[in-house]
C-alpha cells in the first residue's frame, strides 16, 4: 500500500522555510531587469514578472459574482408542508386562545393542518439603492390567495461610528428567532412562545430601528426600535372604530442588546436581552357584543445560542443549542358586550430550548422542548384565571441535498393546558394530548443571500 | 481622508487605545492564505485578523458575531472573492456597520477580482452543482496568481497608507520574486507527473499552472458529494491511466479510498491553507507538499 498522509509535513516545512527565508532575504537582487526570471509557463496568461513602478496596476474594489449582473437580486423560496394529526387534536393552549376566534381582519390559522398545504412562497428582492442605502423587500404568498408584505425596509450603509438605521416594515430584532424567516428555522413550526406572545408573524412592524455596534474586540450590539404597534400578540390596536380610544402611533418601543464573545473558530455563542413597551393593547370590539381588552403591555426576555463547528464534511458533527425565554404583562380593562367588567393584569411567559446535531454529511436531527405559560395568569371571562402550563416536544430529521434545498420530517407531541375561554373555564386541567407528523420541503431559487448569525 | 482620521481619532479616544494600534492599518482577512499575503505585503504596518480557520471549507461557513466585530474596526477586508465566501461575508459586512469595507469602497478587496479566473462558464444553472459562473474562486493555490494578488494588494494598501506605499510594493516584489524563484523547480518536479484526480475544482489552479494532466473530479458536480455511480464511471474511464488522487484536508477520503482500491492510485489529503498566522514560507510549504504529492510515483 502506497497510501500515506502528510506526516512529513513538518520537516518539509522547516526545510522549505529556511530556503524561503534565504530567498526572501536575497530577493532584492532578483529585481534587476537582467536576471529577472520568467514566469510564463502555465497555460493561462499572467502578468509579466514586474510591471515596474510606472505600470503598477491599481487594485479593484469590485465584487466578482453572478448576482452583480442583476439589480435587484431576486429569490423565490418555496415552502410546502404535509401534516397529519394522527392522535388527538391540537387546540389553542389554555389562556392563549384569545382573539383567534373573535379577531378582526385576516384571521387565518397558522397551525399546521391535516393534508397538503403550500404554506409560504417567499419572493424577496434585495439590492443596494445607492452609496447610502441598501433595501430589501419580501412578499409572502400564504397558500394560494393571501399576499402579505412580510418586510420592506432600507438600511443605511454609510453612517459613521458603527451606527446603522433600519426603517420600513421589518421583523424586530427582539430575541433571536423573531427576525428569521420561516425557511431559516431548524423546525417546521414557530416556537410557541414566539407565536403566542408576539403573534403569528412574531413582532412584524412598521417603524425605525437604530443600532450601534460597539468598537470592541468582542461583538456587542445595542439597538432601539420605535414601531407603529400592530403585532397581534403584544401590541394589537383597534382604535375608535371599535369603541376604543384613539392612540396615535408609534405605540410600541423595544430595546435589545446582543453580545458574542470570542471563543475561537470552533465555538460561537451569542447572548441577547430584549424588552419592549406598547402604549396600547386593544383587542376585540367593545361595542359589538364581544369580549374586549383595552390597556397597555410590556415584555422582556433573554435569548442564547451556541454553535459548535466540528469541521466535518457538510456539517457532520456540528452542534447548535438555542433557547429563548419571554415574559409578557398586559394591564387592561376587560369589557363584555360593551360593559366594563373589571381591570386586571395578565402575566404570561414561555420558553423553548432546542438542539440540532449533524448526524452525517448533509443530515441533521433536532430536538425541541417548549413550555408556554409557566406563569399563566390570563384574562378569562370573569376575571384573571391562573391556568396550567402547556408543553410541546418536537423531534425532526432534515436532509439538505444542497445549500438551496431541504426536506424535513418532524413529529410533535403537544400536551396543552385546558382553555380559559368564553364561559367554559376549565381551570386546572389539561386538554387532549396530540401527536402530529409533518413533512416539509423548502427550495430556494435565484440569488439567495447569506443569513446573519 | 480627514473623515477617516477624525473617525479613527474618535474611536481611539473612545477606546483609550494606544497610538501604536491606531497607526497600523486594521485588516480583516477571510482565510489564512489571504491573511498571509496581507501580512507579507503589509509588514509591520498592518494588523491582520483572520476570520476563518484554515481547515474548513470557506464555502460553508456562517456569519459569526466575531467576524462582524473584526469587520467593525477594519480599514480593509481581504477576501478570496468570486462568491467563495458568499454564504457569510456579505452578511458579516452588513452586520458590521462599517461603511469603509462595503463592496466598491477602498476597504473592500477580492483576490479573484485582481487576476484572470479559470472556469468562467457563464452558467448560473444550479442543476450543474454549486457553480461559480464568474469563474473558479480558488486562485490562492496558484502561486503566480497569488503574487499578482500581492501586487494589487500593495497598490491598495498604498492607497490607504500612502506614506508606506514603497514599502508595500517592495514586499510584494519580494513575494513575487520568491515565487518566480521557485516556479521552475516546481515545474521540473512534476514534469513527468502522470496526472491527478482532485476532489473539488480547487487544487486544479495549481494543476493548471504546472501543466499537469487533470484526470477529473471526485465530485460529480461542484459541491455535490461523490456518488457510487460517479466513482464507478471514473474507475472505468481511468482504467488505463496512471495518477494520484489529491484533496484538501477538510474533504472526505471515502471516494479516494475507493479509487485506490480499484485503480491502485495513491491519495493525499493535504492542507490548502497556511496555519493561522502563517507566513510566505508556510505558504510555499503548502505548495511544496501539493507539488510533492502530484509528483509522487504513480502505482
Amino acid at each position: 500500500m502506497s497510501r500515506y498522509h502528510a506526516q512529513w509535513r513538518r520537516s518539509a516545512l522547516l526545510a522549505t522555510g529556511l530556503g524561503g527565508a534565504a530567498l526572501l532575504l536575497g530577493s532584492a537582487h532578483a529585481q534587476s531587469p537582467t536576471d529577472e526570471p520568467t514566469v510564463e509557463q502555465g497555460p493561462e496568461p499572467t502578468v509579466s514578472a514586474d510591471p515596474g513602478p510606472m505600470q503598477r496596476a491599481t487594485a479593484s474594489s469590485e465584487q466578482i459574482g453572478a448576482g452583480t449582473l442583476m439589480n435587484p437580486s431576486i429569490s423565490v423560496i418555496l415552502d410546502g408542508v404535509y401534516g397529519n394529526e394522527f392522535s388527538g387534536h391540537v387546540d389553542d393552549p389554555g389562556g392563549f386562545g384569545m382573539g383567534h376566534s373573535h379577531g378582526h381582519g385576516h384571521d387565518h390559522a397558522h397551525g399546521i393542518e391535516d393534508g397538503f398545504q403550500l404554506r409560504e412562497t417567499e419572493i424577496a428582492f434585495e439590492a443596494s439603492v445607492d452609496p447610502y442605502f441598501d433595501a430589501f423587500a419580501m412578499l409572502v404568498i400564504e397558500g394560494t390567495d393571501h399576499i402579505d408584505l412580510e418586510e420592506a425596509y432600507f438600511t443605511t450603509r454609510s453612517l459613521p461610528w458603527g451606527l446603522q438605521v433600519k426603517a420600513g416594515r421589518f421583523l424586530s430584532d427582539t430575541g433571536y428567532i423573531n427576525s428569521q424567516h420561516p425557511h431559516e428555522w431548524d423546525f417546521v413550526d414557530r416556537p410557541l412562545v414566539s407565536e403566542h406572545l408576539f403573534g403569528d408573524h412574531g413582532i412584524q412592524e412598521t417603524g425605525v430601528q437604530l443600532n450601534w455596534l460597539a468598537p470592541t474586540r468582542t461583538y456587542l450590539k445595542f439597538g432601539v426600535e420605535t414601531l407603529q404597534g400592530e403585532s397581534s400578540g403584544i401590541a394589537p390596536y383597534e382604535g375608535h372604530d371599535h369603541g376604543f380610544d384613539d392612540v396615535s402611533g408609534p405605540r410600541l418601543g423595544t430595546a435589545f442588546a446582543k453580545w458574542g464573545p470570542n471563543l475561537g473558530y470552533n465555538h460561537n455563542a451569542q447572548f441577547g436581552a430584549s424588552a419592549g413597551y406598547a402604549r396600547a393593547f386593544q383587542k376585540g370590539d367593545i361595542d359589538d357584543e364581544e369580549d374586549a381588552w383595552d390597556g397597555d403591555s410590556w415584555f422582556a426576555g433573554l435569548d442564547a445560542i451556541y454553535r459548535y463547528d466540528a469541521g466535518g464534511y457538510k456539517g457532520q458533527g456540528d452542534w447548535t443549542v438555542q433557547g429563548e425565554y419571554f415574559y409578557r404583562n398586559i394591564e387592561a380593562d376587560f369589557y363584555d358586550d360593551g360593559d366594563f367588567e373589571y381591570a386586571g393584569t395578565s402575566k404570561q411567559d414561555g420558553l423553548y430550548l432546542q438542539a440540532v446535531y449533524g448526524i452525517a454529511p448533509r443530515w441533521r436531527t433536532g430536538l425541541r422542548a417548549e413550555a408556554l405559560g409557566i406563569t399563566n395568569d390570563a384574562f378569562g371571562h370573569d376575571e384573571i384565571e391562573a391556568l396550567d402550563t402547556s408543553y410541546r416536544y418536537a423531534a425532526n430529521v432534515t436532509f439538505y441535498p444542497s445549500h438551496f434545498s431541504y426536506i424535513r420530517a418532524q413529529v410533535n407531541y403537544s400536551d396543552f393546558a385546558g382553555g380559559a375561554g368564553h364561559g367554559h373555564g376549565h381551570g386546572h386541567d389539561h386538554g387532549e394530548d396530540a401527536w402530529q407528523a409533518m413533512l416539509q420541503y423548502n427550495l430556494s431559487l435565484g440569488a439567495h443571500g447569506a443569513h446573519p448569525f | 481622508m480627514f473623515k477617516r482620521i477624525l473617525a479613527t481619532a474618535v474611536l481611539a479616544t473612545a477606546l483609550a487605545a494606544g497610538p501604536a494600534a491606531a497607526e497600523r492599518l486594521q485588516v480583516a482577512a477571510t482565510t489564512t492564505n489571504m491573511a498571509m499575503i496581507t501580512q507579507q505585503v503589509g509588514g509591520d504596518h498592518v494588523e491582520v485578523t483572520n476570520m476563518a480557520p484554515p481547515d474548513r471549507d470557506a464555502h460553508y461557513l456562517e456569519a459569526r458575531p466575531s467576524m462582524m466585530a473584526a469587520l467593525r474596526g477594519a480599514d480593509l477586508v481581504v477576501s478570496v472573492g468570486a462568491e467563495l465566501e458568499e454564504g457569510w461575508l456579505p452578511a458579516a459586512i452588513r452586520g458590521a456597520n462599517n461603511p469603509d469595507v462595503q463592496i466598491g469602497q477602498d476597504g473592500y478587496f477580492e483576490a479573484a477580482a485582481q487576476v484572470e479566473l479559470i472556469g468562467q462558464t457563464g452558467h448560473a444553472d444550479r442543476a450543474r452543482g454549486d457553480v461559480h459562473p464568474a469563474g473558479n474562486p480558488h486562485v490562492y493555490l496558484d502561486p503566480v496568481r497569488m503574487a499578482e494578488v500581492g501586487q494589487a494588494l500593495a497598490s491598495r494598501l498604498g492607497d490607504l497608507a500612502p506614506e508606506h506605499a514603497e514599502h508595500f510594493y517592495s514586499n510584494a516584489d519580494d513575494f513575487q520574486a520568491a515565487v518566480e524563484e521557485r516556479l521552475p523547480g516546481w515545474e521540473e518536479r512534476v514534469a513527468d507527473a502522470p496526472g491527478v484526480l482532485v476532489f473539488h475544482a480547487d487544487i486544479d489552479y495549481l494543476v493548471h499552472r504546472l501543466d499537469v494532466p487533470l484526470h477529473g473530479y471526485l465530485e460529480p458536480l461542484p459541491g455535490v458529494p461523490p456518488t457510487a455511480r460517479h466513482l464507478r464511471r471514473l474507475v472505468n474511464e481511468l482504467a488505463d491511466e496512471r495518477g494520484v488522487t489529491l484533496f484538501a484536508d477538510f474533504q472526505p477520503a471515502d471516494g479516494a479510498r475507493f479509487i485506490e482500491r480499484e485503480l491502485g492510485w495513491s491519495y493525499y489529503s493535504l492542507p490548502t491553507q497556511v496555519p493561522v498566522d502563517g507566513d510566505a514560507d508556510d505558504y510555499f510549504a503548502v505548495i511544496d507538499e501539493l507539488v510533492e504529492a502530484i509528483a509522487s510515483p504513480a502505482s
